[in-house]
């Protein structure tokens, strides 16, 4: 090995700190770092909807109240637009807000974002930037953020997780200061900073922040009764436009406000952020533009190229809104070339939004004579390696050489594909005759108008091709699977089905591999049944106007979680209402699993998720599970059915039901519950008495509603085999702490609220009319 | 604390890549080495996992870069060329990306038990210094994990790497949410920082080798427009063996009553199922298990109600010799 050097050691008490400020060294990722500055700052309310790559900033929140270490209000949105009015909510009552989104949750937010901002309501929100779906990719580019460059709120970019606490403070700070009165992003990359642990200084001074901080001013607030005010009054011409001069008008003070804010925070932590990060500018002749975390890898490759004597520089703002137009003129004055690299495309625009505001800015200055090469690059997560800032400046190297600029927009990075090259091939389709055999035979009983199911023998089942291939990427033992194959099973003919995300979804296509084997959608969770109800539409009219054969014989069904039901509801509901002929069939593994175990709604009380952790302060999920199955009793739908993968014959025969109604009433609804041993905390093997424990305590009733009427499927009262929850509860990882003498009342809360509701689904059963 | 560090090479960072699969604990191994380097042994340092679904089982890669104290680490890209390669599973020395970016003078440890050495570590550079251990050996008889192994043989092979800090990081990891598993993890780390073998003589390489630059199978001139994948369940070429972890089901065919309740739980579809032999008890039978697909979760023995499945020790070899395939035309 080659010679050895000395570091210099860094004591911890010791933090290298310039400030006023007592700071200590911590080692964190964008995420904790975005949490702790929340702590430190100590929201009141903090409305959010889980995705990944932000999800962790509500999971350490929850983290860190279960210890006792803050008392910010965390509220599990129904989706990013429920979050996003939350915030609003909470914002306008005149605390403290934050929220933390990412990708699709930007979009799904999005519609909020300028109602706050043009009604003028501070707050902050955190986005760890990722790709926006289609094709879903969950990984870090800009193309979510570049949304959000319209909506009135100011934008800090922190390219690093310290420069991602510090922003923290400083956006609540300029948001609330009188001249402006905004909301703030703060963004980072997607996992690059999101997820990435870096040394980072942290306040170990409360006094000093509070200083800084102060409380937040009194702004007009519907609390307020004595003096009585209407927020958000209609407006259209000729006062729309005087709203938004004022608006604008915040945003310039902005320009003002923040170095102010920036500057006072370096006082107490020795950090400086210009709002335009001009590396080794000084004298550069060529010059690469780039966003957060790609710009400090630009920043070796400059060295490097200094090193070589070449005048090289890096320029990466801090501040994104207010656009720093007049920075950029003064930086590129002197530069002959620049590479600006956009981590997303504005389509059809020849560059993407910082590339052309850059080149709006330098064409005020009659003084500019600098050459622009816009570059697309590291959509979807492709890493931004130190070789790629080097072919931005070799690029920009070429056009400062010649004087022209022989393509000024081109994607980089991308990669053609060879001809002969490809997905593996395919299995081959399963043929209609292959799955024309019906496994369940249903005949509508004539006294009771209801349907009889007669299942084949489960041997006979094994000759059912398989509609999904095996070599899917779910964890061993995952209920998902089982719950889907039988489903399958009991299907006969042609089948389409839409997945919503979720992990069924991402586990089974990862591109260029799928495992299904029959047509199949995927639509973001929040709009699959919709989707789904398009379909079916299309399909029957084109079947009247003779487009589709009439002997085609399609089933539709939709394939969801129970996250997907929280944030989906409400197109399932709207599709529910019209009655489309498809079925939605929800695996109900409490909780959102996809993205790492947070609460869904249907997750129990006191369960432990990532969102609702267990410590001194915190007992796991504080609200009772939702019942969907009733939901949709009340759509007044021809079936209604709950399921367990535990109980396979029961659910095929409902299933077989479903398939039914699907194709001649209307729409079906049904509520598996499925086994998820990562997230449940049970070994991989024991689905079976886990599931079994949930319906022998009744806390899963397995029923079904038909035309209305309800019928229990297995009643462990007859059978007696009815057992405490407890029994249940002590079987899981999750539920484990419910068993200690000091959750007592939380079991008892369990129980009370499962003998509710099985009492009444036990009289619903009972009753003639139910 | 206050220790001086002498870190490998002055010109560049120290770099390891963890390889490993999802459930087996490289990111936290990471992250302890990372935390404990950054805040105990005054370094400055880096550390970061790949993700693509978080799910048990699937491929993961960690990520440590270390450097001095002052300076500073700009760069967030994955590790292309390490000085250290720890691989947590021998299956994946099947996969030519854990060696890529190997340097000439780094280690590379890979867990597997005492016996043959894997050809393909003959792709590793003539000059590297090559450590066995068998980590998931050791992990189950302290009732431990794989990563404090690891962990261990890691620091023994450099110094710079305090192991009495790492170790302490490794505990104080533990100590709050386990403290019981705090004894276990460091009699692992110990036995893993004395009980490796040093492989002589087994990379051909001259040199340090290339890193790697994967390529997508198709690009934008030969991908279909918008996303469409016209290959239904081409994810059957996926080979599942590696999920295991150390157990499999033996079918007995002579207890089986070819019942079809095993084919209900099997989430991973890879009991295989045929027509019953001409003038046989049975319309249809479970032939046995494709091992390609088989996660080893033995729901399927749980469900099983004669004992036809049980559960047994994976040993090398016995996947392959009891398998049965799914697809013999199409998918060795
Ligand atoms: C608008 C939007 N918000 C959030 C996400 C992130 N997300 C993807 S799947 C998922 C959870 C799905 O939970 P569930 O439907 O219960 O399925 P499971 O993963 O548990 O199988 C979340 C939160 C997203 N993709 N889009
Ligand atoms: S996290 Fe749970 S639901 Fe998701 S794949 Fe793993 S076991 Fe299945
Ligand atoms: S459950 Fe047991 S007896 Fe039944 S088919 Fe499977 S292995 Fe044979
Ligand atoms: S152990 Fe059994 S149930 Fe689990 S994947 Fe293997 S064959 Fe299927
Ligand atoms: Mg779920």
């Amino acid at each position: 090995m080659a010679t050895e050097i000395l570091s210099a050691p860094t004591k911890t008490e010791e933090a290298p700190t310039q400030g006023q400020a007592r700071q200590k060294l911590e080692f964190r990722i964008g995420n904790e770092a975005a949490a702790l500055a929340a702590c430190d700052v100590g929201y009141h309310v903090m409305g959010y909807f889980p995705i990944t790559p932000s999800t962790e900033v509500a999971e350490n929140l929850s983290k860190m109240q279960a210890e006792g270490k803050h008392d910010i209000v965390l509220v599990a949105g129904d989706g990013e637009h429920g979050a996003a009015g939350i915030c609003y909510g909470a914002a306008l009552g005149g605390g403290r807000v934050l929220n933390a989104t990412s990708s699709q949750g930007v979009l799904y937010a999005l519609e909020q974002l300028p109602v706050q901002a043009g009604t003028r309501v501070p707050m902050v929100l955190n986005i760890a930037a990722r790709a926006v779906s289609g094709p879903l990719d969950i990984r870090g580019d800009h193309s979510d953020i570049y949304y959000t460059l319209n909506t009135g709120w100011i934008i800090l970019c922190a390219r690093d997780p310290q420069a991602v606490y510090d922003m923290n403070f400083a956006a609540v700070k300029i948001g609330e200061h009188a001249d402006v009165c905004l909301p703030v992003i703060v963004v980072y990359d997607g996992f690059f900073t999101s997820h990435q642990k870096r040394r980072i200084q942290v306040f170990d001074d409360p006094e000093a922040l509070r200083g800084f901080l102060g409380t937040r001013p009194d702004l007009p607030t519907p609390l307020d009764t004595e003096h009585p005010a209407t927020f958000g009054a209609y407006m259209n011409d000729p006062d729309l436009i005087n709203n938004k001069v004022q608006l604008s008008q915040a945003m310039q003070a902005a320009r003002r406000v923040i170095p102010e804010v920036f500057a006072e925070l370096e006082a107490l932590t020795g950090r400086s952020y210009p709002v335009m990060d001009a590396y080794r500018m000084e004298d550069a002749e060529e010059a690469v533009v780039l966003l957060n975390s790609a710009a400090e890898t630009a920043k070796e490759a400059a060295d490097e190229l200094r090193a070589k004597g070449r005048k090289v520089g890096v320029l990466s703002p801090n501040v994104l809104r207010p656009f720093p137009a007049e920075e950029f003129r003064e930086q590129l004055r002197g530069v002959k070339a620049v590479t600006i690299g956009d981590r997303a495309d504005s389509y059809g625009a020849g560059g993407g939004n910082l590339s052309l505001e850059v080149r709006a800015a330098i064409q005020e200055d009659p003084a500019n004579d600098t050459r622009v090469i816009s570059r697309i690059y590291g959509l979807g997560g492709k890493d931004f390696y130190a070789a790629d800032a080097l072919a931005f400046f070799d690029l920009a190297g070429q056009v400062a050489a010649s004087g022209k600029v022989a393509e000024p927009f081109a994607y980089h990075g991308a990669t053609p594909g060879k001809p002969g090259r490809g997905a593996r091939p395919g299995l081959p389709p399963i043929r209609a005759e292959e799955v024309s055999q019906p496994m369940a035979h249903v005949k509508r009983n004539v006294s009771t108008g209801r349907l009889d199911v007669e299942l084949e023998p489960l041997w006979k089942m094994t000759a059912v091709p398989k509609r999904v291939s095996p070599g899917h990427g779910a964890c061993p033992g995952c209920g998902a699977f089982p719950t889907l194959h039988q489903v399958y099973n009991a299907l006969q003919g042609d089948v389409v089905v839409l997945f919503q995300t979720g992990c069924a979804m991402v586990v089974t296509t990862g591109y260029p591999n799928t495992a299904h084997r029959i047509n199949y959608i995927h639509n973001l969770f929040q709009n699959g049944a919709a989707t789904l109800s398009g379909l079916v539409e299309m399909y029957h009219e084109r079947m009247r106007r003779g487009e589709v054969p009439e002997s085609k014989d399609i089933t539709f069904v939709m394939i969801s979680g129970d996250g997907g039901m929280d944030i989906g509801m409400g197109p399932a509901i709207g599709a529910a209402i019209r009655n489309h002929r498809m079925m939605i069939l929800e695996y109900d593994n409490q909780g959102y699993m996809n993205t790492g175990a947070q609460l869904s709604y249907s997750t129990p009380l006191g369960h432990r998720t990532a969102t609702s952790e267990v410590g001194k302060k915190l007992p796991g999920k504080r609200y009772h599970h939702k019942d969907t199955a009733q939901i949709f009793a009340a759509c007044h739908l021809p079936y209604v059915f709950t399921a367990s993968e535990g109980y396979p014959e029961d659910l095929m025969r409902k299933v077989a039901k479903a398939q039914f109604y699907a194709k001649n009433e209307g729409l079906v609804y049904g509520k598996i519950l499925s086994y998820c041993p990562l997230n449940w905390k049970v070994a991989d093997d024991a689905g079976q008495p886990v599931l079994q424990a949930a319906i022998d305590s009744c806390f899963f009733p397995l029923y079904e509603i038909e035309h209305g009427h309800t019928t229990l499927t297995y009643d462990p009262d007859a059978s007696d085999r009815r057992h405490p929850v407890s029994d249940w509860l002590g079987l899981m990882g999750k539920t484990k702490h419910l068993l200690k003498p000091d959750n007592a009342e939380i079991v008892a809360g369990i129980q009370a609220e499962t003998d509710r509701r099985w009492a009444r689904i036990k009289a619903l059963h009972e009753h003639p009319l139910l | 604390m206050n220790r001086a560090v002498r870190l490998p090479h002055t010109d560049r960072f120290f770099e390891a890549r963890f390889e490993s699969i999802g459930g087996l604990g490289a990111h936290a191994a990471g992250q302890v080495l990372a935390t404990a380097a950054v805040l105990n042994l005054g370094l400055n340092g880096a550390h970061f996992s790949s993700y693509g679904s978080e799910k048990k089982g699937s491929l993961v890669r960690s990520f440590v870069r270390l450097g001095p104290g002052e300076q500073p680490i700009r760069t967030s890209t994955p590790v292309e060329a390490p000085d250290a390669v720890i691989v947590f599973h021998a299956v994946l020395l099947g996969n030519p990306g854990t060696f890529a970016g190997m340097r000439k003078d780094g280690v590379f440890i890979y867990n597997a038990q005492a016996g043959t050495i894997p050809a393909e570590l003959a792709a590793l550079p003539k000059t590297v210094r090559v450590v066995r251990v068998d980590a998931l050996g050791i992990a189950v008889e302290e009732n431990s994990r794989p990563n404090a192994v690891l962990l261990g043989t890691l620091c023994s092979q450099f110094p710079f790497l305090d192991a009495e800090v790492i170790l302490a990081a490794l505990c104080a990891e533990f100590a709050g949410k386990h403290p019981e598993a705090v004894a276990h993890n460091e009699r692992a780390f110990r036995r893993g920082a004395t009980e490796f073998e040093a492989i002589e003589n087994v990379g051909r390489a001259e040199g340090d080798l290339p890193i790697a630059k994967p390529e997508p199978e198709w690009g934008y001139e030969t991908q279909p427009a918008g996303g469409l994948l016209p290959a239904p369940g081409n994810m059957a070429w996926n080979d599942l063996s590696a999920s295991r972890t150390g157990w499999l089901p033996v079918l007995h065919g002579d207890k089986c009553i070819h019942c079809g309740v095993c084919d209900l739980v099997c989430p991973d579809m890879c009991l295989v199922w045929g027509d019953g032999k001409e003038g046989g008890k049975f319309e249809r039978e479970l032939m046995g298990v494709d091992y390609r697909y088989c996660k080893g979760c033995l729901r399927c023995i749980e469900s099983c109600p004669t004992g036809a499945l049980t559960k047994d020790a994976e040993t090398p070899g016995l996947a392959d010799r009891l398998r049965v395939r799914l697809f013999p035309e199409l998918i060795s």
